[in-house]
């Protein structure tokens, strides 16, 4: 807040009418409730302290300020402001080729960087209509799916140490969610040679085959990972302490999600069963035999539970495509061996894929060359973000970390 | 009256040195519990040099002041917070007649002191001028004084047990095989168990450190301290901490009692302390933290009525003559 | 306690939850303290690297001849994403070489996409990361040092040719491909 608004929130009287209430926007919003800018200490006790959780904290998960409107410890409205993350990445999908931007597209979504890289690729494929060979799908299905378990591992982690404290138990948690997402991490090591932000697929197909022996390790690793969340769940599923935090906390009705336009776990955790790996399957999906976790309560609870049930199914998928791995190239087309080897012909399409945080997609316009006229990014976490003003307001300041947290937003994939 | 200066001072400094060394012993217990080593490479090979060089470096940071802070609160609250929490040791016996200030109302001595350090949060809060700061130090109060009723119900189960408040005839009552407090059927294990949640609670410890929260309100009520004040309070927080420890491990596992010459009593007392102090890390590294608001209901509804039965039912035990009296 | 939006099981049938749930989790990080830390004590332990890591940026010399792999192309500088590769070119008579390799590896984004279209696999990644310095300038690598570094680091298995025959498809598949297609370009 600038000291205007500092000096505004504490005088009576508030500030001047029509004036704009931060930094030039506009001081009400259509259907959020207007936090009023002013503290009332009158008779009836209506005492509100406007508190920032800035974009820099430690569960911020990012970078994001939101200014709530507490009443006591009860937070009575929110306001969000992202954009500190923006790093024009619509503009740099103008600039660079099909060939040079897969290897940016993972730095939207960082921690599930390769479906992040698979929206974009499949986007250019979906309007160029290139053929993708089935290995190469397999491929790419293995690695979305081991990613959503890594993504899940750290979803995991950072929301226990939200609500657990940095120094406490939920360190703890933390900490054996790392161990496990280290593990999976080497197999992308040993894979692509990048830990965290891969360049795995070109337009046609992947950029890398697997190594020798990395299958073994691979069914060695899941075989780790399964038995390390049954440990997690021991410490978890029926732990009183974290089942007052979560459950009745944050609840998103059925209708909201759908009105709002969350996707992903929130959107399954509500009651709608809405998998774009069932509904539209893409890359293959349609191969593989998996359940699609749904739960019905809406609230950070549910939402729990819907990840750790997919946590469960990505293992059984992992273990599926290791099994019916066909052999064949990897790619449709040959290796990028200059940059503007990729040229699309005229046409636009959309291409969504399941991320971890829910719908990942990529409009892109075509034109020809090799280059994409337009690509328009949507971030699963910036939807998804959307529905905080509805939910927060009535919890207290602790449940804002937690309905965060449960939301599992990454601002990569929200300021672009 | 040089005798009990020249006491006072051995004391303090070695409680300032067992501080010092705790504080390792919880980080590298906490790394053991999650799979990694904890302090290394200063103090090679185990991380001995560690707390020196944190109280090195903690000595030598820029003393921050905000602006606008209330000037006399903001620099008396470390020393408010951190008083009370060494002044518990003095009643606290380590051997038959090794102690400081062994009273005949000792225990109520240590549990009222000990309640004063809500003073000096509460001034660190305040003093602060930062709203993190307030919210943190509300908070605190709630917590602190919810749970200090239990607190003291169950400790008093000892006390009741033995009919004396004196801390040296506690533990004489604790003479014999089994006799610990601790091993009393029923009453004891289940005195000790509201004992070892109250600490918790009293402590700040998660689950029930929403003062602190790092995820939310960074630091709490010092989070605007730095340097040397910021020292004080540590140390405070954990003398007081190891405070409870030996209340504990005297109240209920026995003082000084041990096998062994007579002069391997303190060694066993220290020992005892240091498994009080491990089980509370062991549960604070267990756990996520509850909101406040369950924290005061866990307290008024559950444990207050359920210490005070507690002691109504020791009181009725020792009337029909299961007492350890003195 | 309460439970928000469910009816409570009970007092004592809720109060046996929860110890049987403070009994669990306890149980889970007290079985951990026995188990091995899986600290890596790096650098006294060295790092295993993989065979593809993706490292530092090196010049390679050919194995036989001696000669720099590299003829100054320019392939690695347009499809740098970052743009951080800049050369020149100095044309020879048999062959061609770079008058002048640059490259800005404080702004690397470690993409290997120069490895994958150098024709000549001059460019490669090594298997290291270790290149900390207190001094920005020193990681803008000019050719010496990158042709050094090449000398004294073990490379990644990845090279320009090796990524493309890798991904390129078989000739059969390719040609149908094509003729599916029509006129696509590659």
């Amino acid at each position: 807040m600038t000291d205007r608004e500092q000096r505004a929130a504490v005088l009576p009287g508030g500030v001047a009418a029509g004036a704009p209430a931060r930094d030039g926007v506009p001081a009400t919003r259509d259907g959020v409730a207007a936090a009023p800018r002013t503290i009332e200490i009158g008779y009836g006790g209506n005492e509100r302290l406007m508190m920032n959780m800035g974009p820099q904290h430690p569960s911020a998960h990012g970078v994001f300020r939101a200014i709530l409107t507490l009443e006591g410890e009860t937070v009575v409205a929110v306001d969000a402001v992202i954009g500190y993350l923006h790093r024009c990445h619509e503009k740099l999908g103008e600039t660079l080729t099909y060939v040079q931007y897969p290897t940016i597209a993972s730095k939207t979504d960082y921690v599930a960087a390769m479906t992040a890289e698979l929206a974009y690729v499949a986007a250019v494929e979906k309007v160029g209509k290139v053929e993708v060979p089935k290995r190469a799908q397999y491929l790419r299905v293995l690695v979305a799916e081991l990613q959503r378990i890594a993504s899940h591992c750290l979803w995991l982690g950072t929301w226990c140490m939200d609500m657990g404290g940095a120094l406490g138990g939920g360190a703890t948690i933390f900490l054996y969610c790392m161990r496990e997402r280290e593990a999976i991490l080497d197999l992308f090591e040993a894979l692509t040679g990048a830990r965290l932000l891969y360049g795995f697929h070109q337009v046609g197909g992947t950029r890398y085959d697997l190594p020798a022996g990395w299958t073994e390790k691979c069914r060695a690793t899941i075989d780790v990972v399964e038995r390390r969340i049954d440990e997690y769940e021991a410490m978890l599923e029926d732990n009183a302490f974290f089942l007052v935090r979560t459950r009745g906390v944050g609840v998103i009705s059925r209708e909201l999600a759908q009105e709002v336009g969350v996707s992903g776990p929130l959107i399954r955790g509500s009651g709608v069963a809405y998998d774009i790996r069932r509904h539209e399957p893409y890359s293959s999906y349609e191969d593989f035999q998996f359940t699609v976790p749904v739960e019905t309560a809406g609230d950070c609870h549910a939402r729990y539970r819907v990840r750790m049930q997919e946590f469960r199914q990505s293992i059984r998928i992992v273990r599926q495509v290791l099994d019916g791995l066909p052999e064949g190239p990897i790619s449709s087309r040959p290796g990028v061996k200059s940059v503007g080897q990729v040229r699309i012909p005229k046409g636009e399409g959309y291409a969504r894929v399941e991320g971890a945080r829910g719908e990942v997609g990529c409009y892109i316009v075509a034109d020809g060359g090799p280059k994409p006229y337009r690509m328009k990014w949507r971030g699963a976490s910036f939807s998804n973000l959307a529905v905080l003003p509805h939910i927060i307001p009535g919890h207290k300041v602790a449940d804002v970390v937690a309905i965060m947290g449960s939301v599992d937003p990454v601002f990569g994939e929200v300021d672009r | 009256m040089t005798g009990h200066l020249v006491a006072a001072f051995v004391l303090l400094n070695a409680i300032i040195l067992v501080v010092t060394y705790i504080t390792l012993l919880e980080r590298k217990f906490a790394a053991r519990m999650q799979s990694r080593v904890g302090p290394y490479y200063v103090g090679w090979p185990h991380g001995w040099l560690q707390p020196i060089a944190d109280a090195l470096k903690l000595m030598l940071k820029e003393d921050v002041v905000p602006a606008p802070s209330d000037r006399w609160v903001y620099n008396l609250a470390p020393v408010v917070f951190l008083v009370p929490c060494l002044l518990i040791f003095a009643t606290i016996p380590f051997a038959p007649d090794l102690g400081l200030a062994d009273l005949n109302i000792g225990v109520l001595f240590f549990l009222a002191v000990s309640a004063l350090e809500i003073v000096g949060l509460f001034m660190g809060g305040w003093g602060s001028n930062n709203k993190y700061a307030l919210l943190s130090a509300m908070r605190a109060v709630n917590q602190i004084i919810s749970y200090d009723l239990p607190f003291i119900f169950a400790a008093l189960v000892p006390v009741v047990l033995t009919g004396s408040m004196q801390m040296s005839a506690i533990v004489a009552a604790q003479e014999g095989l089994g006799g610990w407090f601790v091993l009393y059927p029923v009453i004891g294990q289940l005195a000790f168990v509201a004992f070892v949640i109250a600490t918790l609670a009293a402590e700040n410890r998660v689950p029930f450190d929403i003062l602190e929260a790092e995820s939310e309100l960074v630091a709490g009520f010092r989070v605007e301290y730095s340097g040397m004040k910021f020292a004080l309070i540590q140390l405070g927080e954990y003398a007081h901490m190891l405070g409870t420890s030996f209340l504990g491990a005297l109240l209920f596992l026995g003082g000084w009692l041990g096998p062994g010459p007579a002069w391997l009593g303190p060694v066993w007392f220290l020992l005892k302390a240091v498994v009080v102090f491990l089980l509370v890390t062991w549960v604070r590294w267990s756990f996520v933290r509850i909101r406040v608001d369950q924290i005061l209901a866990i307290s008024w509804k559950l444990l207050l009525p359920a210490t005070v039965v507690l002691l109504m039912a020791t009181a009725l035990v020792v009337a029909l003559g299961g007492g350890r009296g003195a | 306690m309460e439970r928000n939006g469910r009816p409570a099981a009970g007092f004592w049938g809720e109060l046996g939850q929860l110890t049987r749930a403070v009994g669990r989790a306890m149980g889970v990080t007290f079985r951990n303290l026995f188990r091995k830390p899986v600290t890596v004590m790096y650098p006294d332990t060295p790092r295993v690297y993989p065979d593809r890591f993706r490292g530092v940026l090196a010049l390679t010399y050919d194995r036989e001849t001696g000669e720099e792999n590299c003829i100054g192309c320019r392939l690695c500088e347009y499809i740098c994403p970052p743009q951080v590769i800049k050369v020149e070119m100095l044309k020879g008579e048999k062959r061609n070489y770079a008058k002048s390799f640059s490259l800005e590896l404080y702004a690397c984004e470690f993409c290997e996409l120069c490895v994958q279209v150098c024709p000549t696999d001059a460019i490669v990644m090594l298997k290291t990361f270790e290149l900390a310095t207190t001094d920005r300038r020193e990681l803008l690598l000019d050719k010496d040092r990158l042709h050094a570094l090449g000398v004294q680091h073990e490379p990644s298995w990845a090279t320009g040719n090796r990524l493309r025959d890798m991904q390129a498809p078989p000739k059969a598949a390719r040609a149908e491909a094509k003729d599916a297609r029509g006129d696509g370009k590659e």
